[in-house]
């Protein structure tokens, strides 16, 4: 049992390291992306901000960085809630 | 957890301090340079985990108070980052509604720190510092009661 | 140069990725994520991504290592009195 799971996660680690060496894009080169062209020329004359990072984090995909408060706050909620202070035995 | 020793508080009272001031440089100019909300509130959080580490958590448990972290900063940010994101709404949701238009940029040459970017960035370092401070401070609180109830006398780390 | 460089801090991604296996204690291994977060942290830098540099740098080598070392630190054995290092 324990082989065969061997062997079948060896056949698919290597298909997939073969398939990775036809890949379209080489290392370096990520062709050629509409919206990356349109943020890069456009975030200097839209928002003022020279971090094009910064304004595409908090303007032009402000939803997922709601969404990653929300992770954060639910994390805070649950390690409050296990760490908390427990009533002692008297 | 006791104190460490002499040496390793000597250096935390010499470099703790710069670690808050980069941290707090970071949120504050992350609309220009690298870095942002969450990488400096990162920065502070890991300012608390220095403190704590050298210090030991008694110190620092009568130091602070957990209330400021949870209560305060984190809810403050992000109240004021949804609020920020609520106010561009007759336009629509995340609208930058007071940048400064891009003739004036032109004309003076220089960026000024207005938008709604930089100050959602702010928002986020508040929270992300709460955050991070919160799991420390309360994860430390916890293993502490644990300790105390095992370990009468702990050996001293290196005194 | 700067290729140098870059193969370099693979080899030590790599030798780092692996030493956390290896050890068999587990704050040796914590040491060694570490290590591989501060790679990480010079891989991004190279790699021109500046942002996800400094929050690889600050949260995994600072704050994730904080975190493991107190965890490891709550599971542990009580220690007896009289010295730390003779278990």
């Amino acid at each position: 049992m324990k082989k065969m799971i061997f062997i079948l996660s060896a056949v698919i680690i290597g298909g997939l390291t073969c398939g990775l060496l036809d890949v379209p894009h080489p290392f370096g080169d990520p062709g050629v992306v509409p919206m990356d062209e349109h943020f890069l020329g456009q975030a200097l004359k839209d928002l003022s901000t020279e971090n094009v990072v910064t304004s595409i984090v908090f303007d032009y995909r402000g939803f997922d960085t709601i969404g990653e408060a929300a992770v954060l706050f639910t994390a805070i909620c649950s390690v409050t809630a296990l760490f908390r202070e427990g009533r002692k035995k008297s | 957890m006791k104190p460490l020793s002499l040496i390793v508080r000597t250096g935390c009272n010499l470099f703790a301090w710069f670690m808050l001031v980069f941290g707090v440089n970071v949120v504050v100019h992350g609309y220009a340079s690298p870095g942002g909300g969450f990488q400096g509130g990162a920065i502070v959080a890991t300012f608390i985990a220095f403190l704590l580490v050298s210090y030991g958590g008694e110190k620092i448990h009568s130091w602070v108070n957990e209330k400021i972290y949870d209560l305060i900063l984190e809810e403050t940010g992000l109240l004021l980052f949804i609020t920020l994101a609520f106010m561009g709404l007759p336009t629509s949701f995340f609208y930058n509604f007071f940048t400064i238009p891009w003739e004036a940029y032109q004309q003076t040459g220089r960026l000024f720190p207005q938008g709604t970017t930089a100050i959602m960035s702010i928002a986020v370092g508040i929270e992300v510092a709460g955050a991070l401070s919160m799991v420390i401070l309360s994860m430390f609180k916890g293993i502490r009661l644990v300790s105390d109830r095992q370990i009468e006398e702990e050996p001293g780390h290196d005194r | 140069m700067m290729d140098v460089l870059h193969f370099a801090v693979l080899t030590m991604l790599l030798a780092t990725a692996f030493f956390a296996i290896w050890f068999k204690g587990l704050l040796p291994s914590a040491i060694s994520l570490s290590m591989f977060s501060l790679m990480m942290a010079l891989e991004f830098y190279i790699l021109q991504a500046p942002d996800v540099a400094i929050a690889e740098a600050s949260i995994g080598a600072a704050l994730s290592t904080t975190i493991y070392i107190f965890a490891i630190r709550a599971c542990s054995k009580p220690r007896k009195a009289g010295g730390g290092d003779k278990q």
